[in-house]
């Protein structure tokens, strides 16, 4: 089942032409590398734009990030944490 | 020759698209799954127990306790829906977005390249594998002369169905179906014709025109032409854009409720929504609807039609709250919504006043809103909309947690209406 978190979460993060990508992040003081980008969609916040990655880890775990521009910060929004 | 392209069980998919871990399970999107709510969008693998859109999401977890529930994210699928868009375009200027998940494609002025059946069932086969393969998602298409017969087929064969008609072929599968099936005909005017004795399509067909025009006036002869699979509507491409009929609100809440000051202050709160959604785009509305339904799932919507078109919360608000005092008879209440309709464009038919008593009021709403804009929803609300139980759900847009409503001034509660 997805566990709603809202975690801050540290993320190293590429910027290359302009795209932003997430490359792994540190969460429960493990490194979980980045797997796949699987999706992408923004969301406003008045003036900011709030943006999301839907992305997989290397155990084909998923995970909800979202890079909040008003810290910047990242957050762990939801993660898979196995069957139901 | 018209496309109707329909994506299938677009939220769960787009779901399984992004999270491959829920791919080939059975998956239902709804609200915050640990909060009451309904069942938003259910896959393909989630129907054969019977789960579908729109049933109580407690129901949907005793039919199907092993599927994977899934708080939906609508600018997810408003995001996906635009990229899909594009696609379209790429075939036709003329794509009409019919909803999030559905949209028209007329191929009229395409020339030979969509003019033909044949021609038009490639490109739709080619549309299928574009959309497999960029977006992993699946579609059914429906191929039509027009934009009714185009909608029907593609609900013919689904998942993944393309199937094209004509007017003779439509006419030879859905006139022996029930009257409910043809698209438009929903489930009180299908009561209304069958009591006149028209059961299915062909009897509608069949039946004279006079006495569907004494029965539903200007479009009982309208009724009768889609029967026969005829309809002029034109396809109105994404540049052109199409008004909107109406904008509304609604919530499930957490529990069944009676409490005047609860069900009081999520009014507001939709009221709030929906003149803010008015505003932004530059509309005004002169018909307000409230929509109650009880813990026996019973539904009623009230109308009130205005002399003077609205935009502001408080006048939403008053209208609204009136229609509810006269309505709700104090059983508990599971749903409430709030909706706007009869709309015009903000400016059009307004009769200036030649003194107006209220600019103040306005240039403050005009404030608070580049307020919101620049910084947010949450970032100034009506206090009123905030009296609610100590749960951050009931929070507008969820967006602020607050764990100690106790902390609202006295005055807050005092005074739902004020900003």
């Amino acid at each position: 089942m997805f566990e709603s978190l809202d975690d801050p979460v540290d993320v190293l993060t590429s910027f290359v032409d302009g795209a932003m990508r997430p490359l792994r992040f540190r969460w429960q003081g493990r490194v979980v590398p980045i797997s796949k980008v699987t999706g992408q969609w923004n969301r406003r916040e008045g003036q900011s734009v709030m943006r999301y990655f839907a992305v997989q880890g290397p155990n084909q775990e998923t995970y909800e990030l979202c890079f909040d521009p008003r810290g910047p910060r990242w957050i762990l929004n939801r993660a898979w944490s196995g069957p139901g | 020759m018209i496309l109707l392209v329909d994506m299938d069980a677009f939220f769960a998919s787009v779901e399984q698209a992004y999270h491959p871990h829920l791919r080939g399970k059975a998956v239902i999107v709804c609200g915050d799954p640990s909060r009451r709510g309904v069942v938003t969008a259910a896959s393909y693998e989630a129907r054969p127990f019977g789960v579908r859109a729109g049933m109580p999401t407690a129901e949907a977890k005793r039919l199907c306790p092993d599927a994977e529930f899934v708080e939906g994210s609508p600018r997810k699928y408003v995001e996906k829906s635009l990229e899909l868009l594009e696609l379209f375009l790429t075939y036709t200027p003329d794509v009409e977005p019919f909803s999030v998940d559905e949209a028209f494609l007329d191929l009229g002025k395409l020339g030979a390249r969509g003019a033909t059946r044949e021609a038009a069932i490639a490109m739709a086969r080619e549309i299928q594998q574009r959309i497999t393969d960029e977006h992993g998602l699946s579609a059914s298409i429906g191929i039509g002369p027009n934009k009714l017969i185009a909608k029907m087929a593609s609900g013919v064969n689904k998942p993944r169905g393309l199937t094209p008609l004509d007017e003779e072929e439509f006419r030879r599968l859905f006139w022996p179906m029930d009257v409910q099936e043809l698209w438009g005909v929903g489930p009180k005017m299908s009561e209304h014709l069958k009591r006149m004795g028209i059961a299915t399509v062909g009897d509608l067909g069949r039946a004279a025109e006079s006495q569907l025009e004494q029965s539903f006036g200007l479009i009982g002869p309208h009724l009768r032409n889609a029967a026969w699979g005829r309809d002029q509507t034109p396809v109105i491409p994404y540049h052109e854009g199409v008004d909107p009929k109406s904008m509304g609100h609604e919530v499930t809440l957490p529990e069944d409720c009676r409490e005047d000051a609860f069900l009081e202050g999520t009014l507001l709160r939709l009221s709030d929504q929906v003149a803010r959604r008015l505003r932004g785009d530059g509309f005004v509305s002169r018909t307000l609807t409230l929509k109650l339904r009880d813990f026996r799932f019973r539904t009623i919507t009230r109308q009130r039609a205005l002399t003077v078109a609205v935009d502001d919360h408080l006048a939403i608000f008053e209208v609204v709250r009136s229609l509810w005092r006269a309505n709700w008879k104090g059983e508990p209440l599971r749903l409430l919504g709030v909706s706007a309709g009869a709309l015009e464009h903000k400016g059009e038919g307004e009769q200036g006043e030649l003194f107006s008593t209220d600019d103040r009021k306005k240039t403050l709403q005009a404030a608070l809103d580049q307020v919101r804009d620049k910084l947010g929803e949450a970032s100034v609300v009506p206090a009123g909309s905030l009296m609610h139980r100590g749960t951050s759900g009931h929070v507008p847009f969820g967006a602020m947690k607050r764990k100690d409503p106790g902390s609202l001034s006295r005055e807050a509660r005092k005074e739902p209406g004020k900003p």
